[in-house]
């Protein structure tokens, strides 16, 4: 069974101008121990996707339709107590703005301490040998735990986050751009270990960042997301090899890549108002391949493969255009 | 910290050597013969001057000012102009009433306000919000012997369900005893202005802490802090009034002034026999002792709760290093 299900998941959120669609017919497997990089323009719903399986919505959200199945369970339909009960004992996360995620006015090891006696009754001698293991097994000198926040570095706090993330052994880890405040080297660092204590405790991981590279190193699948759409997903291979949608196309011009003297190629345009979002396609705006269709008719995910499946009314003739899809030229195109 | 503690120490002090200086001037300034009152002019001349002699009024103003230091140092501000009783002493008695009325009522408003301010953020968007904050805005512009004049018509006349004023029944205790404290009677009397004053002071606090929950609310720790696990109660409390707490922890010296302000007013229209309501008393008869020992005495407690407040603040928050 697969440790989360996502099933046709609709968010939106309230706003002063109505009602915007931030997540639209969202579905993704995670098996166990299976890691998923989600990647996507800022915007997308990506975090929002995020808080919605970790249930902690902003108020003006909501969950409109769908199923957030955790170990075959729905949670959206289990209700907030026992959605409460899953979070961190069976998935953590770590959040997107991580630098401020640790309350300033609270030493460090009560803060991981809380997460742990919050799901498991623990004498406190335990509670803080469990903290000092997990502390060293982040890196950071368990000596320091009784500090407070702001005397700790910014890739000190991320590992404490990442710490307290695995403090009850979670089965799923989310990680919202876990480095994105950081350096180069510290961020090497993290994943370095992320990437270890994967191999050591086999927690399955939900990993969101801008960067492509980060996802091709440490994950075995993609999810490309646009619009609030889930518009790609598959293996990593296949998805770098063999992408079926444009804007994955577009994405992979956006990276620039080591050894490669081409220029990295953005896709024009902005991405869609998510209070208005396009008639068709999402992305037949900015699509350099949209033919009359896309602006009419709202595609499906199709698969391609077992494990390959793209949200593109062209996905079968994708292999024709792909070459195209890697020059310049294309994407400078007449577009609005 | 220590290095602190000692440094601020010695600027209380400092302070209150020039509080206490400009007092002595400031009444030798005031326009009228502050004299006149004791010292009849109705008086022949000869009669005055030995009064004067007795008082040391005769003196040069330096030396004046070198006996009211000594004074001070043992408390005694000088016997009352008008009961001739020492002027210390009155304002003791008097202390003790205003504390029991002000004490438990600022404390009172500043829980309910604390709580209460972050319980309607909590659940904020709703019409209990609104109309709080609606009701806490109207009550807080209103002024507060208006609002104590209301109650005693609404409460004391119409209703009748509480005395219009006093600390006990005129007559009961004639004269001063610790009993009086024990008895409902007192209760009775406390009642009413502790209601009126608890209520006015209360909204400020809950006004401020709505405002600060609301934008704790969005912090990223509360995220955490719910993302952990852990119930909305300990959310709430544990994380995000937690913090909101700081704000109204620097806003402590603020209070101490609204305090004896509130007091003075809640005391003369409730004709509570309190300090302030002695204060009142004292500059219309222009008993200058007392005036000068309760002035005094509200110096000093405005400069601790101060220093109190400091040091509260740096428990509250970490970040904060005393150097
Ligand atoms: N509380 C909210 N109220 C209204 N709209 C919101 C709220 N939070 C997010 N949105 C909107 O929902 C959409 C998705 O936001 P989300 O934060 O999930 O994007 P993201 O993919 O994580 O972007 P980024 O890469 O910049 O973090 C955006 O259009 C955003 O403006
Ligand atoms: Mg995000």
């Amino acid at each position: 069974m697969a440790i989360l299900d996502i099933e046709g998941l609709d968010l939106r959120y309230r706003t002063d101008r109505g009602p915007a669609e931030a997540l639209s017919e969202v579905s993704l497997r995670v098996e166990r121990g299976e890691a998923i990089g989600i990647v996507g323009e800022s915007g997308c719903g990506k975090s929002t996707l995020l808080k919605a399986v970790m249930g902690v919505m902003p108020p003006n959200a909501a969950i409109t339709a769908g199923a957030i199945r955790f170990e075959g369970r729905d949670l959206v339909a289990a209700g907030p107590e026992a959605w409460r009960r899953i979070r961190w004992k069976g998935v953590a996360m770590i959040a997107q703005s991580a630098l401020n995620a640790l309350n300033p006015v609270k030493r460090v090891d009560a803060q991981i301490a809380e997460a742990i006696t919050t799901h498991e009754s623990r004498t406190r001698a335990e509670v803080e040998a469990r903290t000092r293991e997990l502390l060293a097994l982040v890196g950071v000198d368990p000596g320091r735990a009784r500090d407070y926040p702001h005397q700790f570095s910014g890739g000190m706090r991320q590992r404490v986050l990442i710490a307290m993330a695995l403090a009850l052994r979670p089965p799923l880890l989310l990680a919202d751009e876990p480095t994105t405040a950081l350096d180069v080297i510290v961020q090497d660092q993290i994943f370095r270990r992320i990437g270890a204590l994967r191999g050591e405790l086999g927690f399955a991981m939900v990993l969101v960042t801008h960067d492509l590279a980060l996802v091709i190193e440490n994950c075995d699948r993609i999810a490309v997301m646009y619009g609030g759409l889930v518009v790609e997903e598959g293996p990593v291979a296949a998805i770098a090899t063999a992408s079926c949608h444009p804007y994955t196309l577009g994405l992979y011009n956006a990276l620039s890549r080591l050894g490669q003297r081409r220029q990295p190629v953005s896709i024009p345009g902005r991405p869609p108002d998510p209070l208005a979002p396009p008639a068709g396609c999402r992305f037949a705006p900015r699509c350099p391949f949209a033919i009359e269709r896309c602006h009419r008719e709202r595609p499906v995910m199709q698969a391609l493969s077992a494990r390959h499946a793209a949200r593109c009314l062209r996905a079968a003739e994708m292999n024709d255009l792909r070459p195209a899809a890697a020059l310049p030229e294309t994407w400078e195109g007449p577009q609005p | 910290m220590t290095a602190y503690v000692l440094r601020r120490l010695a600027y209380m002090a400092i302070t209150l050597f020039a509080m206490i200086t400009l007092m002595f001037f400031m009444f030798r300034l005031l326009p009228g013969d502050p004299t006149a009152t004791v010292i009849s002019p109705a008086l022949d001349e000869g009669a005055r001057e030995a009064m004067r002699r007795r008082f040391g009024l005769d003196q040069p103003l330096l030396t004046q000012y070198l006996a009211y230091l000594r004074n001070l140092t043992v408390l005694d501000f000088g016997l009352s102009f008008r009961t001739s009783a020492p002027a210390w002493e009155m304002i003791e008695l008097r202390l003790v009433n205003t504390l029991l009325l002000i004490l438990p009522s600022m404390i009172a408003a500043y829980a309910i306000g604390a709580f209460g301010g972050a319980l309607i953020a909590w659940h904020r968007g709703g019409k209990a919000e609104a109309s709080v904050v609606l009701f806490a805005t109207a009550m807080q512009s209103a002024p507060l012997f208006w609002l104590s004049m209301l109650a005693i018509l609404v409460f004391s006349i119409l209703l009748g369900w509480f005395p219009t004023g006093h600390i006990v029944t005129p007559g009961r205790f004639p004269g001063p005893s610790w009993r009086m404290y024990l008895t409902a009677d007192f209760l009775h009397h406390l009642a009413l202005p502790f209601l009126v004053n608890t209520l006015y002071q209360l909204c400020f606090p809950l006004l401020l802490m709505r405002s600060t929950m609301l934008s704790t609310i969005g912090e990223d720790y509360v995220e955490l802090a719910r993302m952990k696990g852990l119930t909305e109660r300990r959310v709430l409390y544990g994380h995000a009034m937690r913090n909101s707490l700081l704000p109204l922890a620097t806003t402590l010296p603020m209070i101490l002034g609204w305090a004896v302000a509130g007091s003075v007013v809640i005391e003369t229209v409730f004709s509570w026999p309190g300090l302030g309501l002695l204060m009142i008393e004292a500059i219309s008869g222009s008993d200058y002792p007392v005036v000068q020992g309760a002035f005094l005495l509200i110096a000093v407690l405005t400069i601790l709760g101060t220093f109190v407040a400091d040091l509260l603040y740096g428990l509250l928050d970490p970040r904060i290093t005393y150097r």
